[in-house]
């Protein structure tokens, strides 16, 4: 019975993500297709909840649908990218076919050499409480946990620099 | 199949949708968006080698937690680059961005 439900789960949430990841790539509007990501991350988000990792599940949502969704949604308004109608019109046979066959060879590459020479060992999902990750952290990766701090700051006021109006001088 | 097998497929779907909308996209915040779903298929099979093989299960995580920080870093720059090539060219299209064309 549990491993029927967590079967039926796991199918869902992967439709979930999949199907949410191809309206994204795939929906004229450029809002829709934000829809279609946040979709995605959640059932990635439910994804790591089966798989006994509700922290990283939680920051999951925090951070990208808390933050980079929104951030998306703001490029999208500050470019009127919608307005434009740019995704509309320009929609060349070839070039869909040349992505759809870039992604397929790359990916399904990929996924023979998984499917042949993939490890055949199965442990089960154990999990872990957050201060083991934190001590992780702070022990033996403490300084990718300040680098990434760094990256972080770098990159905002990397962002503030570009989009700062200078006065222009008379 | 196993269910790292599994996840580690929906990865690689997640992998596939990404590339097909990142050549696909002709406007930048849809090549993000596109960025961003490979970036969530590779926190997922990350995730997945941590919980479900013998390592120890902490690593994987904190990897994950870091692959979201860089996310997160990576869509503040883009955020201010698409502003700039908006101000500067008048289209948010990949194609405007085209000046060094002889």
């Amino acid at each position: 019975m549990r491993e029927l439900v967590v079967q039926v789960s796991f199918a869902l949430y992967a439709a979930l993500t999949l199907g949410g990841a191809v309206w994204a790539v795939t929906a004229k509007s450029l809002v829709r297709a934000l829809l279609g990501l946040t979709l995605s991350l959640m059932g990635v988000a439910a994804l790591y909840v089966l798989i006994a990792a509700p922290l990283v599940a939680l920051m999951q949502i925090l951070i990208y649908v808390g933050a980079v969704v929104v951030l998306i949604f703001f490029a999208i308004m500050l470019t009127r990218a919608q307005a434009e109608q740019e995704e509309a019109g320009a929609r060349d046979a070839g070039r869909t076919l040349r992505a759809g066959a870039a992604g397929l060879v790359v990916a399904g590459l990929l996924a023979a050499a998984c499917l042949r020479h993939g490890p055949k060992i199965a442990g089960t999902a154990v999990e872990v409480p957050p201060s083991d990750i934190g001590a992780a952290f702070l022990g033996p990766y403490v300084l990718g946990f300040e680098v990434i701090s760094v990256v972080l700051f770098a990159a905002m006021a990397g962002a503030v620099v570009l989009a700062f109006e200078r006065r222009k001088p008379r | 199949m196993s269910p790292l097998l599994l996840y580690q497929l929906v990865a690689f779907g997640l992998l596939a949708v990404g590339l097909f909308g990142l050549l696909s996209r002709s406007s930048l915040v849809g090549m993000l968006i596109s960025v961003e779903l490979m970036l969530n298929g590779a926190g997922l099979s990350i995730v997945a080698a941590g919980q479900l093989t013998p390592m120890p299960h902490e690593l994987g995580q904190a990897a994950a937690l870091f692959v979201m920080g860089l996310a997160a870093a990576e869509s503040t720059l883009v955020l201010a680059i698409v502003y700039v090539v908006r101000k500067r060219f008048g289209s948010a299209a990949s194609d405007a961005v085209s000046e060094l064309r002889g």
